[in-house]
């Protein structure tokens, strides 16, 4: 298990690297200035020199391309060039925002989406499995914008139930906030939903169908044994993957849903930083979903480990 | 002899087994429903005079109509018809989606070839690389590109085509290392075939129902993606009837009841991204034998 934590742990450090050389390569991939594109062709050549000058962008490729990989492993990510604040000052609060609403829509969806995906698989082909399968492949196709515009018009618009916008009042309970994120939370549950019951069903549609079940079965156990001790514990795992690997897809959902919703997560602070062309925050937010998404992954992978000590040894080797 | 007899019963039996999965696939009615609602959807794009009762900027009511009887879909702020526009609006997504996805492939497909049969160094620093991308959140790097590189259709088709490609590449490698061993790849290499000859002429014909899947997968999240970028800002600027455009448009609108505007369009990218996913999961059901 040491061996197989450290190189995980390794293979993560060097997709840090590349990450971080990706994310300069987007900064600097057409030759030249960086500011004069920021500013627009009209700006003072004056005005120019001096954002490059606050950007670091006037510093030698080498340099900047040094200071880029440092802040992926410092988590430093130099200061917002529109407010003159740390960068990690606004994106981890932000963070800390959207992780609040993705939590929340995690704990509608989960448990919702793998009784749907065991339903389903116990009545594979019938018309109800259809009717899940489908719904699960339709909801999920749907950007989480389309969503959230649909729930803001029918539900808080049209029926007054749950808030518009999602950011409670100075002093609002944790409990009373709740109000405010149901509608933003079921928006991604929407779309998170499909995935999981998909993958769910087919794990236990697997599992269903094979030799050990047969032999449970065989051997006279009641279908609830059979289901608890055999088909559910093989079947979970994928799901558990799935799970844990959709966490940064869920947080990439999370622009449409926070804009819609006007909620300051991560992806409204993003899309403010588009506006005002504000590099360092950009380039801060992508290198933080990309951590939050490889520890989740590692996190995945140490819990699959952990279950089952086949993969644990196949992967050391 | 005899292996070049096998590899050739082999490859004609293969070929009958694709002919009759596309068979099965035309069968399947979520595939019919899905290939209807996209061909209305491309007529819109390709004649939205024809079938728009009115022109998407210049018709203008002067009145914030509700739907109804003249303006099934309502009118717009400006009193545009809401309908129109959104008929109109189909016209950009179909262009940039396709065109992304198809080029996101085209590159995937020529990695993970290059992955797969040459295998070393170059698979193993490929496949680190391609790892870092898979933990790109989409959406996110795309702004950061507009950002730097400027908002224009060329960036968005770049950047999704990009992150699309390590995907495709992925799925093509482990496919072709599938066939790498097998005996037609052996004996075209005792003829002395070039390696490229090998990957494009002999593998890549045998890794082609991947391939398709992958395709029309990519296709739903390019439309997916360009819709979302569209909806952030990084599609046609307002007057435009972009779906996306649209609804980030007039979503402000929304609280004080006037939903049409905004819901007619999002109703649309919904119709689109569902049709191309029932074709993506038909395609994919038979495919994968499932």
């Amino acid at each position: 298990m040491k061996r197989f934590i450290l190189k995980r742990v390794a293979s993560m450090v060097v997709t840090l690297w590349l990450l971080s050389t990706i994310v300069f390569m987007v900064v600097n991939v057409l030759p030249g200035n960086v500011a004069r594109k920021v500013l627009g062709g009209q700006a003072l050549e004056e005005d120019v020199v001096r954002l490059n000058a606050r950007l670091g962008t006037d510093r030698p490729l080498l340099t900047q391309y040094w200071v880029s990989i440092k802040r992926v492993f410092t988590l430093n990510f130099g200061d917002s060039y529109k407010s003159q604040v740390p960068v990690s000052d606004i994106i981890f609060p932000a963070l800390g925002r959207s992780a609040k609403l993705a939590l929340l829509a995690f704990v509608i969806t989960v448990p919702l989406s793998i009784a749907a995906g065991i339903y389903a698989a116990r009545r594979q082909d019938k018309p109800i499995d259809r009717v899940i399968v489908t719904t699960g492949l339709s909801t999920s196709a749907i950007p989480e914008f389309v969503t959230a515009t649909v729930l803001l018009v029918v539900f808080a618009v049209k029926l007054d139930i749950g808030k518009a916008y999602a950011n409670p009042p100075k002093g609002t309970s944790l409990l009373g906030e709740l109000e405010y994120l149901l509608l933003p939370a079921l928006a991604m549950s929407i779309a998170y939903f499909g995935y999981i019951a998909r993958m769910t069903r087919a794990g236990v549609i697997g599992a269903l169908h094979a030799d050990f079940t047969r032999t449970a079965v065989m051997k006279g156990l009641s279908e609830r044994q059979v289901m608890r001790r055999h088909v559910l514990r093989n079947a979970l795992a994928p799901t558990i993957v799935v799970i844990s690997t959709s966490v940064g897809y869920l947080i990439g959902g999370i622009i449409g849903v926070e804009t819609v919703f006007n909620y300051a997560g991560l992806g409204k602070t993003m899309l403010t930083a588009v506006n005002s062309s504000d590099i360092p925050v950009l380039q801060g937010a992508v290198l933080l979903v990309g951590i939050v998404y490889m520890v989740s992954t590692l996190l995945a992978d140490l819990l699959i480990a952990y279950l089952n000590p086949r993969i644990r040894l196949e992967r050391a080797q | 002899m005899s292996t070049a007899q096998t590899t050739t019963s082999v490859l004609s039996e293969r070929k009958q087994a694709r002919r009759e999965q596309w068979r099965l696939i035309f069968r399947r009615p979520s595939f019919i429903v899905g290939v209807v609602i996209v061909l209305v959807w491309v007529a819109c794009a390709l004649f939205p005079d024809l079938i728009a009762p009115h022109h998407p900027l210049n018709y203008r009511t002067g009145k914030h109509l509700s739907p109804g009887w003249g303006h099934i879909f309502g009118t717009d702020s400006t009193g545009r018809d809401v309908l129109s526009r959104v008929i109109a609006g189909a016209r950009d997504v179909l262009k940039i989606a396709p065109i992304a996805a198809v080029l996101g492939v085209f590159f995937g497909v020529i990695l993970g070839l290059m992955q797969g049969y040459l295998g070393g160094w170059v698979d193993l620093i490929a496949s680190r690389i391609v790892e870092a991308f898979l933990s790109l959140p989409v959406v996110f790097v795309a702004l950061l590109s507009i950002t730097t590189l400027g908002r224009s259709n060329l960036v968005v088709i770049g950047v999704v085509a990009t992150l699309f490609t390590p995907i495709v590449a992925r799925t093509v490698r482990a496919a072709v290392l599938a066939e790498r061993d097998l005996d037609y790849v052996t004996s075209a290499k005792l003829r002395g075939e070039s390696k490229a000859f090998i990957m494009f002429r002999e593998i890549l014909p045998n890794v082609s129902g991947p391939i398709v899947v992958e395709l029309t997968v990519r296709m739903g999240y390019a439309v997916f993606t360009v819709a979302t970028l569209s909806f952030l800002g990084a599609g046609p600027p307002p007057p435009s009837p972009d779906w996306g455009t649209q609804v980030s448009d007039t979503y402000n609108n929304l609280i004080a009841d006037f939903w049409w505007p905004t819901f007619f369009p999002a109703m649309a990218i919904a119709s689109l991204v569902i049709a191309v996913s029932l074709i993506a999961d038909s395609v994919q059901s038979v495919m994968e034998g499932s």
